[in-house]
């Protein structure tokens, strides 16, 4: 009784309750084992073949009933239904079967063991060649990410030099242009001061423009502070060279005919000022009024001079080479002959 | 006894012989190992409750080895071999546990 303070008749009846959820203690007798029976338990009860007690069962019935033949059909034993009886087998005989049946079993046995030890040093290898396999790799991993991490540091060290050198080169492209401007190899557009000079009016031989007359306004011009300079639509450079052959007065190789018009590109506001200041401008002032030139100087806001013809390089030396040879006048004012 | 020798004998033989197992047939060869000895311990046990029987011992010996290789076969077959081995491995565990209860029991009486 499991509750034996509550009194006879409950307990009673909780024992029925119970005995009525437990279905597979109360099997109906019509259902054959393996419906009622779970399978776990089921293994654990028939884990002696069937055969063993339906054989000795039969045979217990015939040793019974000596002499008599055994019933066709046995009710209730379903393995051993529709097979006739054996009769006794002698006692030597099991004995031999078993031997051979276990003989069978023994070579089974020792040729699965010799079958998974001769293949255990296989697998051994196998495994030792994976593992090793896996540590050179890992290896070679580490060595290629180290690899990448020196690419990776060198990359963004040539990217800063990169970005360094475009820099550079900006800052450089926009001193070229500034030295091409003041050189006169790129064309130029700005305000500066439109000149026009001729010969005096009715005047002797003595009173044409000359090269070194023009040499003096171009030379005042330049100190004035003009960045670019043309005289008849001829661009100046710091090679340029006046020249008078005969009468007519050459830059290089081309004549020029009077009247000059001469544009200088620089500041129109301080350009004239600075002009009368400077000494060649005070010359080519004094050349004006004695000589009587026809000189007129106005303000423009747009002017645009050509590049004048490149010149083939006849010598080339490094900047950073000697700078005391180089330096010297490259950027200057031109020079009149 | 004469089982045991026998036992005994077939050991010394497949050791002494190393019979080359066909590849096909090496998957199969453990679990019908298992298989078998599930035999001879219900066997032994037959033999110790006095029941056992020659014929049954054989037919069951056969039957176990060659159905529980049929069955991991199948199951190859299907791509569901280790867990139907892993199964057969686990009834037939089952059974040999308790046939070897029942056989200690036999032997010593507890």
């Amino acid at each position: 009784m499991p509750e034996q303070t509550t009194g006879h008749t409950t307990g009673h009846i909780t024992t029925r309750a119970r005995s009525r959820l437990r279905l597979p203690d109360t099997p109906r007798p019509d259902l054959p084992d393996q419906v009622v029976m779970p399978l776990l338990d089921r293994i654990v009860r028939e884990s002696l073949d069937e055969d063993y007690q339906v054989v000795a069962a039969r045979k217990a019935q015939i040793r019974r009933r000596p002499g008599g033949r055994p019933r066709g059909r046995q009710a209730g034993r379903p393995l051993a239904r529709n097979r006739p009886p054996r009769p006794p087998s002698r006692l030597g005989r099991p004995r031999q079967v078993a031997a051979a049946v276990m003989a069978v079993f023994g070579v089974l046995v020792s040729i699965a063991a010799v079958q998974t030890s001769r293949n255990a040093p296989e697998a051994n290898a196998s495994r030792a060649s994976l593992v090793e396999q896996v540590e050179s790799r890992s290896a070679e991993v580490a060595r290629l990410q180290e690899r990448l991490e020196r690419m990776r540091t060198s990359t963004t060290d040539l990217r800063a030099a990169l970005a360094q050198a475009t820099e550079d080169e900006q800052a450089l492209g926009a001193r070229i242009q500034r030295l091409e401007a003041r050189t006169g190899l790129a064309a130029v557009t700005g305000p500066g001061l439109r000149i026009t000079v001729d010969d005096a009016p009715d005047g002797d031989v003595t009173q044409q423009v000359r090269d070194s007359d023009l040499a003096a306004l171009v030379d005042g011009l330049w100190n004035a502070g003009a960045e670019a300079i043309s005289v008849n639509g001829k661009r100046l450079t710091n090679l340029t060279a006046f020249d008078n052959v005969g009468p007519a007065i050459h830059i290089g190789i081309t004549p020029l005919v009077p009247p000059y018009t001469i544009l200088a590109v620089g500041d129109p506001d301080t350009l004239a000022a600075d002009l009368l200041e400077s000494t060649f401008g005070q010359h080519w002032y004094s050349l004006v009024d004695s000589l009587g030139f026809v000189f007129d100087s106005k303000p423009a806001d747009s002017l645009s001079l050509p590049a004048a013809r490149p010149r083939r390089l006849r010598a080339v030396r490094l900047l950073d080479a000697d700078p005391d040879v180089n330096r010297p006048g490259q950027e200057g004012p031109v020079s009149a002959p | 006894m004469i089982a045991a020798l026998g036992l005994l004998l077939g050991i010394v033989l497949g050791v002494i012989l190393q019979p080359d197992v066909p590849a096909g047939l090496e998957p199969y060869l453990p679990i019908a190992v298992v298989a078998a000895l599930d035999a001879v311990f219900g066997g032994l046990r037959a033999y110790l409750d006095g029941i056992f029987d020659d014929k049954v011992f054989v037919v069951s010996f056969v039957s176990n080895v060659v159905i529980a290789a049929a069955i991991v076969y199948l199951g190859d077959q299907l791509g569901v071999g280790g867990q139907l081995s892993t199964g057969v491995i686990v009834v037939l565990g089952i059974r040999i546990f308790s046939n070897v209860a029942a056989i200690r029991r036999h032997l010593f009486h507890a």
